[in-house]
């Protein structure tokens, strides 16, 4: 069943250049995305057209049938799509806890918050470790499970992560994508935005190459991964760590 | 009087005018937090406040203190209205810093025409009883009104603290000060939390508009002075940091009462805005701000 299509989708910012050239894509309930692709290939303004905090020029995104491309990033959330943005997002002067209460606060069920706080301690036990030092503190990597355990205080249907494993040490990534696997095998929609497009590639069941603001190609992962075309074009990278390992 | 004695005394009037200034600077500071606007205007709206405690005195006898209960919502009010009609719609746009500048700039200029058509360039002051007394401690004195103001503005301050801490929508202005994209992104109405601030803003400089009536004799000028020693106390402070609006209020107008004592009251002025220069140069981010990106 399609959860979510963005269909031919124009968009930049301000009053510069589109970024977005037209692209249209489909997505499935509880499958897994990785979208790949060069610098400026509008990756990250994809996820943040479609959370709202971008409005596209023209053409639409629809959740479940309904237009949400005019809505704002509230009533985006209260549909039940969340977003990490890149660099975390954090709340650097709140604590922890306070920064995952703030995950809750479209919901008016306080005690329900509590609640979920206390399932996110359960996943990420290190937050509750840390539960009363301030965000800024954290390591990257924790960081990183405090943004991600954030989002997931609403349960959204949809997570989008921009760069997950951005600036952190291997062994943390893998951490990180540890956590997002369960997130996957929970069932929830997982798109995923990542440089490191090998190992986004091996966690995603589909995967999209945008280049220059369109869709270029998509298929499953391991498709993609091991598409020659593919490699030579966008994965040039790809190779070299293939042959590294 | 002692040495020792001069410099409690000294630091009585310095902390008993710190106060005010915090008050003061912790609008114009929470309005540069949220939304990054520089509110040049700030000072000539609390002139306003000013005006209203000042007729409210002269017409009916109203105490200047309590006068704060009739400023404070009709400023908070009027913060809300500017908002809506001058900010909100250049708040998606291109050169919205400079653009913000130069608008709360005209804005300053069109309140102090306008203050100055009504009511003329007269100096105007309030004089309850207060104002002209003191507490005595041996060779010591203490004034009441800036005692009262200043007590009554660390309340407030504190209030505020309360309420951006405690509250719902004081957690969206404190998120959306900490990090604007962020608070969108776990649904912060961003245009919401920023009218609510932009009114929170000028409550409190309506307070303080009343508060200082009865200590700083004031015409629809006065506020180019006073807009140039809050910029100076809250980029010391480090710029929407409400702290650092308070420390660097009692630190510049403690220094400033000694200039005055030692050197003229001509060059306590100077205190400022040497004060903001060498900040620029040193330390451009302030005592608690936050380093800003270059983007």
């Amino acid at each position: 069943m399609t959860l979510l299509k963005i269909d031919t989708v124009t968009a930049g910012y301000g009053v510069g250049p589109d970024i977005l050239k037209g692209i249209s894509l489909e997505m499935e309930k509880g499958k897994s995305y990785c979208i790949i692709g060069p610098n400026g290939a509008g990756k990250s303004t994809l996820l943040r057209v479609i959370c709202g905090l971008l409005h596209p020029r023209t053409g639409k995104v629809m959740f479940k049938g309904e237009n949400i491309s005019k809505l704002r990033t509230d009533e985006i959330l209260q549909r039940g799509i969340c977003f990490v943005p890149q660099d975390f997002s954090l709340f650097p002067d709140m604590t922890v806890k306070e920064n995952l209460r703030m995950g809750g606060y479209i919901m008016s069920d306080r005690k329900e918050v509590e609640r979920r706080i206390g399932e996110v301690f359960e996943m990420f036990p290190i937050l509750e470790q840390k539960s009363r030092d301030l965000a800024k503190t954290l390591s990257g990597g924790q960081q990183q499970m405090l943004a991600i355990g954030r989002s997931l205080i609403l349960q959204p249907e949809v997570i989008m992560l921009d760069e997950p494993s951005l600036g952190l040490a291997p062994i943390v990534v893998q951490q990180i994508f540890k956590s997002i696997d369960r997130l996957k095998d929970a069932g929830m929609t997982i798109i995923m935005v990542e440089q490191n497009a090998k190992k986004g590639l091996e966690f995603a069941e589909w995967g999209c190459v945008l280049d220059l603001g369109v869709n270029r190609f998509e298929g499953p992962s391991e498709t993609i991964l091991y598409d020659p075309r593919i490699q030579e074009l966008y994965l040039g990278k790809i190779q070299r760590e293939h042959i590294d390992d | 009087m002692t040495d020792m004695a001069l410099i409690i005394q000294l630091l009585f009037i310095g902390v008993s005018l710190g106060g005010v200034y915090a008050l003061m600077g912790s609008g114009l500071t929470i309005v540069f937090g949220v939304m990054r606007i520089v509110n040049i205007a700030h000072a000539a709206l609390m002139m306003v406040a000013s005006y209203v405690t000042y007729f409210a005195y002269i017409r009916i006898g109203m105490d200047p203190i309590l006068s704060i209960f009739l400023t404070i919502p009709l400023m908070y009010f009027v913060g809300v209205i500017t908002y809506k009609v001058f900010f909100s719609r250049l708040s998606k746009g291109i050169r919205y810093g400079e653009l913000t500048v130069l608008l709360t700039f005209s804005i300053a200029l069109i309140v102090e025409g306008l203050l100055g058509y009504f009511f003329t360039n007269t100096y105007r002051s309030t004089s309850p009883t207060y104002s002209t007394s003191a507490f005595l401690f041996g060779e010591l004195f203490l004034p009441k009104g800036q005692f009262y103001a200043t007590i009554l503005s660390i309340v407030l301050i504190a209030a505020l603290w309360a309420f951006l801490r405690y509250t719902r929508i004081g957690n969206a202005i404190r998120a959306t000060m900490q990090n604007p994209t962020a608070a969108q992104v776990v649904g912060v109405n961003i245009e919401k939390a920023s009218v609510v601030a932009f009114g929170i803003g000028l409550a409190l400089g309506g307070a303080a508009g009343s508060l200082s009536t009865y200590m700083f004799p004031f015409y629809p000028g006065k506020h180019w002075e006073w807009i140039g020693i809050l910029l100076s106390l809250i980029v010391l402070g480090g710029m929407g940091s409400l702290l650092g609006a308070l420390v660097g209020a009692m630190l510049l107008a403690v220094t400033a009462t000694f200039v005055s004592h030692y050197f003229g009251p001509t060059w306590s002025a100077v205190t400022f805005f040497l004060a903001l220069f060498l900040i620029l140069l040193f330390r451009p981010e302030g005592l608690f701000g936050k380093k800003m990106e270059v983007k």
